[in-house]
């Protein structure tokens, strides 16, 4: 790599990183990790377990970084996609072994409420944290549920004991305002 | 479905919510239609900022040597060097006489051919697995549906049975006469059963869909659910929590994927209290 790693986009780290560029991975790593390591603990709740499933993300774009195409989209989507998966398919494996997750329990609160002083708050996180606190709590709930835990539509019905079509209509709205809402701003969250 | 109908469920693909049916069809649209693949582009964008919203926390350092160590195990090894290597032919051509060659030649025929017979009774074998596969998918799939109606016969008994059980009437509209239905719920959990007769089948490309309608408040959308060929159904769904006692259950028919507000005339309604 000739440029500083801070300076190279994203796009150019991934064919680098397709082309055996171990830097570039390293760099792609130093930039993202906080951000996916949170994705994955946050559905985890294990940290352990999140780390394990962050080294696999990272191994898994390391394999596949030709599988990138900016044409279908952004590299933060692509990497917070395989963040998500994979966490997403832990979560499932442990809750299928030993039933950690229990589907009754009451969902944590959410943590982008002003509570919990422990919490370090960064800047990105604060202008969707603020934009989440903008939609409905009815909106809000349903896009968390199936974002964080993976929930289908059919499950967040019953979890939150709506009507089907209604959960629907709420996630849509919700992910539509939220697009607007971020839109401005999405430039400087990555 | 109509590609506006693929629009507006696009939201949930983008967060990989869908389910069943509706994720499969939605998965065969975008591969023929580039403008909703667009669109999920940038819901995806949209869905992934997402990820901010999880409370910051930082990975131990020892997780990016692990990474660095893994990636360097995974690397290319290199290549043999040619000039140790032997050319195969020309180590045979010198060391076979006529007669073996003849032979292996012989030998390699008889190998085809013995591929040839078992490639075509491995495609012979292949098409009877397939067909048993077949059969066995129709069979798991009305022994499921099967299930399926005595569950709902088993909840819809508990509902009518529970003390906290509440009961509304529907009755058919200018549109469908001859139609009634029967919304049972249970006033704790608010978890309820329709049971519905006596309305005409639907176009492929349509479906009923509920509405519970809180006094003063805008329709709010339940199931979307087809007739057997009957015009019998029985649908579970959850009451509400906006719904009080005042509440007026409503049956219209909108496009399969169903509608976020109602479009077409009311087919069931029951009185307005």
């Amino acid at each position: 790599m000739q440029a500083e790693p801070s300076q190279v986009a994203d796009d150019d780290l991934l064919r680098a990183i397709s082309q055996g560029d171990e830097s570039a991975l390293a760099a792609l790593y130093d930039r993202y990790r906080l951000i996916l390591f949170s994705l994955i603990l946050r559905i985890l709740h294990d940290r352990q377990e999140a780390e394990d499933v962050l080294q696999e993300a990272f191994l898994q774009v390391w394999r596949r970084a030709a599988d990138f195409d900016q044409a279908r989209g952004r590299a933060f989507t692509w990497l917070v996609t395989i963040a998500r998966s994979r966490a997403l398919d832990r979560l499932r494996m442990l809750s299928s072994r030993s039933r950690l997750v229990d589907p009754e329990a009451e969902p944590r609160a959410d943590e982008f409420s002003d509570t919990g002083a422990e919490i370090v708050k960064s800047e990105q996180g604060e202008i969707v944290r603020r934009a989440l606190r903008e939609l409905p709590e009815e909106q809000r709930r349903p896009l968390l549920l199936a974002y964080f835990e993976g929930l289908t539509q059919a499950e967040i019905a019953e979890r939150l004991g709506d009507p089907l079509g209604t959960v629907k209509t709420r996630m849509r709205s919700g992910l539509s305002k939220l697009r607007e809402l971020l839109r401005d701003r999405s430039r400087d969250l990555v | 479905m109509e590609h506006a109908e693929y629009q507006e469920l696009l939201a949930l693909e983008a967060v990989d919510a869908l389910d069943g049916r509706d994720a499969q069809m939605m998965r065969a649209h975008l591969e023929s239609c580039p403008s909703c693949r667009g669109e999920l582009a940038e819901l995806r964008d949209a869905a992934a900022l997402l990820a901010h919203a999880a409370p910051p926390a930082a990975p131990g350092n020892e997780v990016r040597e692990r990474i660095m160590r893994d990636i360097q195990s995974q690397s290319q090894p290199a290549p043999i060097q040619a000039q140790n290597v032997v050319p195969f032919s020309q180590a045979l051509s010198a060391a076979w006489p006529n007669v073996l060659r003849l032979a292996a030649a012989l030998a390699f025929v008889a190998l085809l051919l013995g591929i040839v017979m078992l490639w075509r009774r491995d495609a012979a074998s292949r098409r009877e697995i397939a067909e048993l596969a077949r059969q066995l998918n129709r069979q798991q799939r009305e022994l499921q549906l099967e299930r399926d109606n005595v569950a709902k016969q088993t909840e819809a008994l508990a509902l009518l049975n529970s003390p906290d059980a509440r009961k509304i009437a529907l009755a058919g509209t200018p549109t469908a006469q001859t139609a009634r239905a029967m919304f049972v719920y249970d006033e704790k959990s608010r978890h309820g059963m329709l049971m519905i007769e006596g309305l005409p089948p639907t176009a492929p490309d349509k479906a009923y869909e509920v509405w519970f309608i809180p006094k003063g408040r805008s329709p709010m959308p339940g199931r979307t659910f087809t007739v057997d060929a009957t015009g019998r159904a029985m649908i579970s769904d959850n009451l509400p929590r906006e719904a009080g006692d005042s509440m007026v259950v409503a049956i219209t028919l909108e496009p399969k994927s169903g509608s976020a507000v109602p479009t077409m005339p009311i087919y069931l309604a029951s009185p307005a209290s």
